[in-house]
């Protein structure tokens, strides 16, 4: 019986072992070593960035290996269109989550990211993952994609689960760790869930958003962070288009959310340190966000204990940014 | 102990006028889900169906959330 694999980085010959030997796993690596893989009980996502032991890097000749507990009941893949997010819960286990990886920027990424929250089984069929992305200097140039490795499948437009069945005494649990907090400004409010935005209401006057960030001269790397019941939940800015007057977002605002710009952060290794420091059991997965990385000068630096993926998107029921997202599977007795 | 499906305090709950609060992202979710909803129909076929999500969430996660369970009533 070969050894299991440990959650990290892990060479392409060690990935295709595991694989051969059945093991089920959740991997993300660039598409140069994805396509190298065998077809088995996986899917994955391409992404180049990782925080690891060391601290994050970058790497294209490695994959990272997220491994299904040999306690899980079942495992199963699935991809899904644009149009077929509801089936997504449907298909999820009772009593288990799923993971999923969407590629950036697709038809499936936005309609996930709307779609989700008002499906049946949201919540209750916990869904954790992230969104497929490429090299920064290659975005235009390369397509982020998502492999079914049951089917050998490559998919730009689609989404790939691997739906997990857990025992009655293992619970999913999803958290989130959040290094941003809502600033003491205006609460701005929408008045539809979009990923790009003209008009809004700040302090409840008609705005336009575009025009508010010039005029008040907001750094738009730090993200805009609602408020869902005391817990926050960002949405950064892709772009700013003064001459279009509108604002492009990585995750759909919406209506019915307080948001206010975050509060800014300067040491962003150290605040996720200090945000984990009280921390027990190391969790199950757990990625962080690309933005993250790249403002707080993330490589080298070391987040916490928590290893995963670097993504362009993470999902912890929903669609979120900049969050550092992680998955327990809790033993509850 | 999760308080029964027709109790009152799931419509409060839904509807937001009992307020729960949480540090925990995935039930701040839910409420927030609520929320929003219910704002954008009040009606009492809706405030069924959410009160029904909710107490299964509760039911379904009864062992991680104690502490907020114990402030339903």
């Amino acid at each position: 019986m070969p050894t299991a694999l440990n959650t990290t980085l892990h060479s392409i010959p060690v990935v295709q072992a595991a694989i051969a030997d059945g093991e089920s796993l959740f991997l993300a690596g660039s598409r140069q070593a994805l396509s190298r893989l065998p077809r088995g009980h996986w899917i994955g996502g391409t992404i180049s960035y990782f925080m690891t032991e060391e601290g994050g890097q970058l790497s294209e000749d490695r994959i990272f290996v997220t491994r299904i507990p040999e306690f899980a009941r079942s495992v199963s893949t699935a991809d899904y269109g644009p149009g077929q997010i509801a089936r997504i819960y449907q298909d999820a286990p009772e009593n288990g989550f799923t993971y999923l990886v969407v590629p950036a920027s697709s038809e499936v990424h936005k309609a996930f990211a709307q779609q989700a929250p008002d499906c049946d089984g949201f919540l209750l069929r916990p869904v954790v993952g992230w969104v497929a992305g490429v090299r920064v200097d290659r975005i235009g140039y390369e397509s982020p994609a998502v492999f079914n490795g049951k089917t050998g499948a490559v998919l730009e437009d689609r989404c790939a689960a691997l739906h997990v069945a857990l025992p009655p005494n293992r619970l999913a649990d999803i958290d989130i760790v959040n290094i941003f907090e809502s600033g003491a400004g205006d609460v701005i409010r929408f008045v539809q869930p979009s990923f790009r935005v003209t008009r809004c209401l700040i302090a409840g006057k008609p705005a336009n958003l575009a025009d508010y960030i010039s005029a008040h001269g907001i750094h738009t790397q730090f993200p805009l962070v609602g408020d869902y019941n005391g817990s926050s939940i960002n949405v950064s800015f892709q772009n700013v288009d003064p001459i279009a007057h509108a604002v492009d977002f990585y995750a759909p605002v919406f209506p019915g959310v307080d948001y206010r710009f975050a509060k800014p952060v300067n040491d962003y290794a150290g605040a996720f340190t200090r945000q984990m420091a009280e921390d027990g059991p190391d969790p199950d997965f757990a990625c962080n966000c690309i933005l993250n990385y790249l403002y707080g000068n993330l490589e080298g630096k070391k987040t916490g204990r928590v290893t995963g993926p670097i993504t362009f998107g993470e999902i912890a029921h929903q669609l979120l940014n900049q969050t550092l997202v992680r998955l327990y599977l809790r033993d509850i007795g | 102990m999760i308080p029964d499906i027709h109790h009152p305090v799931w419509t409060q709950i839904v509807s937001g006028k009992k307020p729960l609060p949480s540090t925990r992202a995935t039930l701040n979710l839910l409420i927030q889900s609520n929320k929003m909803s219910y704002q954008r129909d009040p009606s009492p076929a809706n405030v069924d169906e959410l009160v029904a999500k909710t107490h299964k969430f509760f039911t379904q996660y009864e062992a991680l959330f104690a502490a907020e369970i114990a402030k339903i009533l």
